[in-house]
């Protein structure tokens, strides 16, 4: 904004004798610091976009997917545990699946790819499965029935050990594993709901007729990340506490509920198996090709197509189009304020100032270091040398008389003991500060009694200087 | 272009609502209000066909206040819509009787007077820095400026000291008059130098009787005396860096100028030739007394663009420069600070020469804060310190007022308030036992 007034002000101006380097110079010393900052920004902004999955991209945690986000390790790993996985590519075919035989383990990857209605059956399933969801969004969570809701997020996962909150993570399963990248998405369960967390509230679990496990972050399934610290561990624990690991590996999003003219769920089921699903042989030598081939072309085609661009905003759709025209033109009209304002009526004024420094500046700053310094000992001195360099004058004695002398003249003008006087004006130097401020008080009192007190016998000579010196008296 | 041309746009974008198609009519208006903004630019007076020129004061006493005016012509066959801001250094304190937000309007062919007063708050030479116009077309939509166009029109306000001594000087005048014998009839006058016969009256100092004389007339007559005419006076001022600090609310170098304007005033009235020399590593100003009647006006202006310069003064230059000028034994009167490191390096090893043919007087001024902190009874730890200090500062300046005095030279240390009058009254002592 600051720069585009200056860059139109300059060619106006550049007619003009003086020089227009400096301007030029000005306005790069905005552009420039600026810039780079904000490249800095949007460099690590987009690279991180880049760079984190997103649950509708291909192959993401699919066990057949060897790609850095897929999760053919962690399929390799569960296998050599000597469990089954079971890859459905289509949720009824999962969800059937999952029901009969003995319970099973729901690891569900990508959940906000479901439909709601697929979500709520979800929780439906015969009692002792376990259900995983990684990541849920509000949606899912709302449509699955389960009490918990999201708390902070962070901007990347971070490593920790189980304990929330100081607390030991109450899941047998996950006993060996110390560290791991579960922390992303904090979950807080419903006030009644009697809910485990795990890894700093990054996993939760809740008990029930399907014990349905939340994690919120993706990090330990994925190959990339898959063999860091425990991670490894904890994804194999996880999903290892049946036998039968049902993995429902989605595409997209699944299709809508199909027309009237398709056929009912209980004829569908015995042809999914062969359709939709396939067991994976126990050496996970998949075909790695796309699991999203279509099974059946007319269900899927329609959403492949809308999923092809992004969703457009709703917030286009929810302010008419002159909403955003007035916005544009009350920019616009902005724009021309600025440029108004960023032309000044004729440049500032210079001038050279006069000195600002004190005439007592050097007398001050000489105070300040021998404050610093602790200089007690030349202060007491000079304190002492300036008061009898007063007060010989006015005594008539001469510059060199004894102390003795001196201090006998002085305590007769002031009336104290000799004794104390010649102390005062011949003493040692003062050791603290508080003995340099009573030596300087009692010297100023002691001048201050004499020049005060009467002259004995003659006029004393103030000064011998006075005779070739005019002046004020200080 | 202007506010009006944002606030057009902005109130077109209230009727949005009612366009067909929104963004048609953001480019619509946009365009119109652009279209309009170009249209009233073309219209407004070109800044080149614009004349200035500034009449007005070229002096000012400080403290009071001048008007320069600024007149504008408009050569163009157009109405001139226009701000105008006319921009001094701030210390001229100037102010635009039309403030520069207002717009002024001249028909074609016309010339405005735009009268400016300026108030300066401080001594020397307040230049004009830039007249900027800003010219607007009929709309008041867009404007035309051009720096630089029509050109500032130079003009410099000479600021003169304030001379604020000026009222001691009927006194020291009327001082002046008894030393010369002039005034009182009692008492004969002052000075070595004989003046004429009169009349006995009585009161007068039978001492100053001339016998001699009463003898070949009928009367008693009396000698009358009056000190030395045409002696020779040097002002000198040290433009150094002892100058720029700042005594009570002004530099040290102000203070000197006020001093010495009182005596040169007053040594004009006494009949003596006053010469001025103000330097510091280079001479900065001369003035020659020899047209006495307009001396002090002369002087005046010659002392009122002196600034104080920061660099060690050079005592040889003066030095030579005075012995060169002032052949005749003169008195010197030097401008300086007592500061053992500028005058004990400086002008110590230079005044011999200085003090063998002419009368040295240094007239300094001390410091207020000094004696603030060596008079007050300590409270504290720094009041202490600041004590010891200050009486250190003291005796340097003890030495070298001692190394001066042991040269002949007259010292006068005085405060800021009484140099002035202090000087005068060193001037008016040397002159009655004739010593100048």
């Amino acid at each position: 904004m600051t720069a585009v007034p200056q860059a139109t002000a300059r060619p106006r101006t550049a007619a003009g004798p003086p020089g227009p380097a400096p301007r030029r110079r000005r306005w790069h010393r905005l552009a420039i610091p600026l810039g780079l900052v904000a490249a800095l920004i949007a460099t690590t902004l987009v690279t991180h976009a880049l760079d984190r999955p997103d649950p509708d991209d291909r192959g993401y945690l699919s066990p057949v997917e060897t790609g850095e986000h897929g999760g053919s390790r962690l399929a390799d790993s569960l296998r050599q545990r000597g469990l089954t996985v079971r890859r459905e590519t289509d949720a009824r075919a999962a969800l059937s699946t999952a029901r009969t035989g003995p319970p099973a383990t729901l690891f569900v990857p990508a959940a906000d790819l479901l439909r709601s209605e697929t979500l709520a059956r979800l929780t439906r399933l015969p009692v002792g499965t376990r259900l995983v969801l990684v990541d849920p969004s509000v949606r899912v969570l709302l449509a699955t029935g389960v009490p918990v809701d999201l708390t902070d997020r962070r901007w990347a996962t971070k490593v920790v050990g189980p304990q929330t909150d100081g607390a030991p993570c109450p899941l047998d399963e996950l006993g060996p594993v110390r560290q791991a990248a579960a922390q992303r998405q904090r979950y807080e369960p419903d006030a009644e709901v009697d809910a485990d967390l795990c890894f700093s509230a990054g996993l939760a679990r809740l008990p029930g007729a399907v014990e349905t496990v939340l994690v919120g972050a993706d990090d330990p399934f994925r190959n990339d990340r898959f063999g860091e610290q425990d991670n490894q561990a904890f994804a194999t624990a996880l999903l290892g506490v049946h036998a039968r690991i049902v993995w429902l590996d989605l595409a997209g999003p699944e299709p809508p509920l199909p027309a009237r003219s398709s056929p009912p769920p209980v004829a569908d089921s015995p042809t999914t198996p062969e359709a939709g699903a396939e067991t994976m042989p126990p050496d996970g030598n998949g075909q790695g090709g796309r699991p999203g081939t279509p099974p059946d072309g007319s269900a899927d085609g329609p959403p492949r197509g809308s999923a092809g661009g992004p969703p457009p905003n709703p917030l286009w759709g929810a302010f008419p189009l002159w909403f955003w025209a007035i916005l544009v033109q009350l920019a616009l009209a902005l724009l021309l304020a600025a440029l108004w304002r960023a032309r000044r009526l004729g440049p500032p004024a210079p001038e050279p100032l006069p000195v600002a420094v004190r005439s007592a500046e050097t007398a001050l700053g000489r105070a300040r270091l021998y404050q610093r310094a602790g200089a007690r000992g030349p202060a007491g001195r000079t304190l002492r040398s300036a008061a009898l360099a007063r007060l010989l004058p006015w005594l008539n004695l001469p510059a060199d008389a004894p102390q003795d002398r001196v201090a006998t003249a002085v305590a007769a003008r002031t009336g104290g003991e000799p004794e104390q006087i010649e102390e005062l004006l011949y003493g040692d130097d003062p050791a603290t500060d508080e003995d340099l401020v009573t030596l300087a008080r009692s010297l100023d009192t002691v001048t201050r009694a004499v020049v005060a007190s009467p002259p004995e016998r003659s006029q004393p000579v103030p000064s011998p200087r006075t005779d070739p010196t005019e002046g004020g008296p200080r | 272009m202007t506010w009006r041309a944002a606030l057009l746009l902005a109130a077109g974008a209230l009727t949005l609502p009612l366009w067909p198609s929104p963004f048609a009519g953001v480019l619509v208006m946009t365009g119109g209000v652009l279209l309009l903004v170009l249209v009233d630019r073309m219209r407004a007076v070109p800044p080149t066909a614009l004349s200035v020129e500034r009449e007005g004061d070229r002096t000012v006493r400080l403290g009071g206040t001048a008007t320069v005016a600024l007149r504008l012509g408009n050569g163009s066959g157009r109405t001139l819509r226009a701000q105008v801001r006319d921009a001094w250094v701030p210390s001229a304190g100037a102010r635009p009787d039309v403030p520069p937000e207002r717009i002024v309007t001249v028909p074609p062919g016309d010339t405005l007077v735009l009268p400016t007063r300026l108030t300066p708050t401080r001594r020397g030479d307040r230049p004009a820095v830039s007249l900027t116009i800003r010219s607007y077309g009929p709309m008041r939509l867009a404007f035309r400026q051009r720096s630089g166009r029509p050109a500032t029109p130079p003009w410099t306000l000479r600021v003169l000291p304030r001379f604020d001594s000026r009222r001691h000087l009927p006194e020291k005048l009327a001082r002046l008059r008894i030393i010369d014998g002039t005034q009182v009839t009692r008492g004969r006058g002052q000075g070595t130098e004989f003046d004429t016969l009169r009349e006995y009256v009585v009161g007068d100092d039978i001492r100053s009787i001339d016998w001699r004389a009463s003898a070949r007339q009928a009367d008693v007559l009396v000698r009358t005396w009056r000190p030395e005419r045409d002696r020779r006076l040097v002002c000198v001022l040290d433009t150094g860096r002892t100058s720029a600090v700042r005594v009570g609310d002004e530099p040290r170098l102000d203070t000197s100028i006020d001093a010495a304007l009182l005596l040169t005033a007053l040594a004009a009235r006494a009949g003596d030739r006053v010469d001025l020399l103000a330097a510091d590593t280079a001479i900065r100003a001369t003035v020659t007394g020899s047209g006495r009647p307009a001396l002090l006006p002369r002087l005046v202006h010659a002392l009122a663009p002196l600034q104080p310069a920061l660099v060690e003064t050079d005592f040889e230059l003066i030095a030579g420069e005075i012995l060169r000028r002032q052949r005749q034994r003169s008195l010197v009167v030097l401008f300086t600070a007592l500061e053992a490191g500028a005058l004990g390096e400086g002008l110590l090893p230079v005044l011999p020469r200085l003090a063998a043919r002419h009368r040295v007087v240094i007239a300094a001024i001390h410091d207020p804060v000094l004696t603030t902190m060596t008079s007050t009874t300590p409270a504290r730890a720094a009041d202490a310190y600041a004590a010891a200090a200050g009486w250190r500062a003291l005796a340097e300046r003890d030495r070298v007022r001692a190394a001066l005095t042991r040269h002949g030279v007259t010292v006068v240390d005085a405060p800021a308030g009484a140099l002035a009058t202090r000087l005068a009254d060193t001037y008016l002592r040397l002159k009655a036992r004739a010593q100048l």
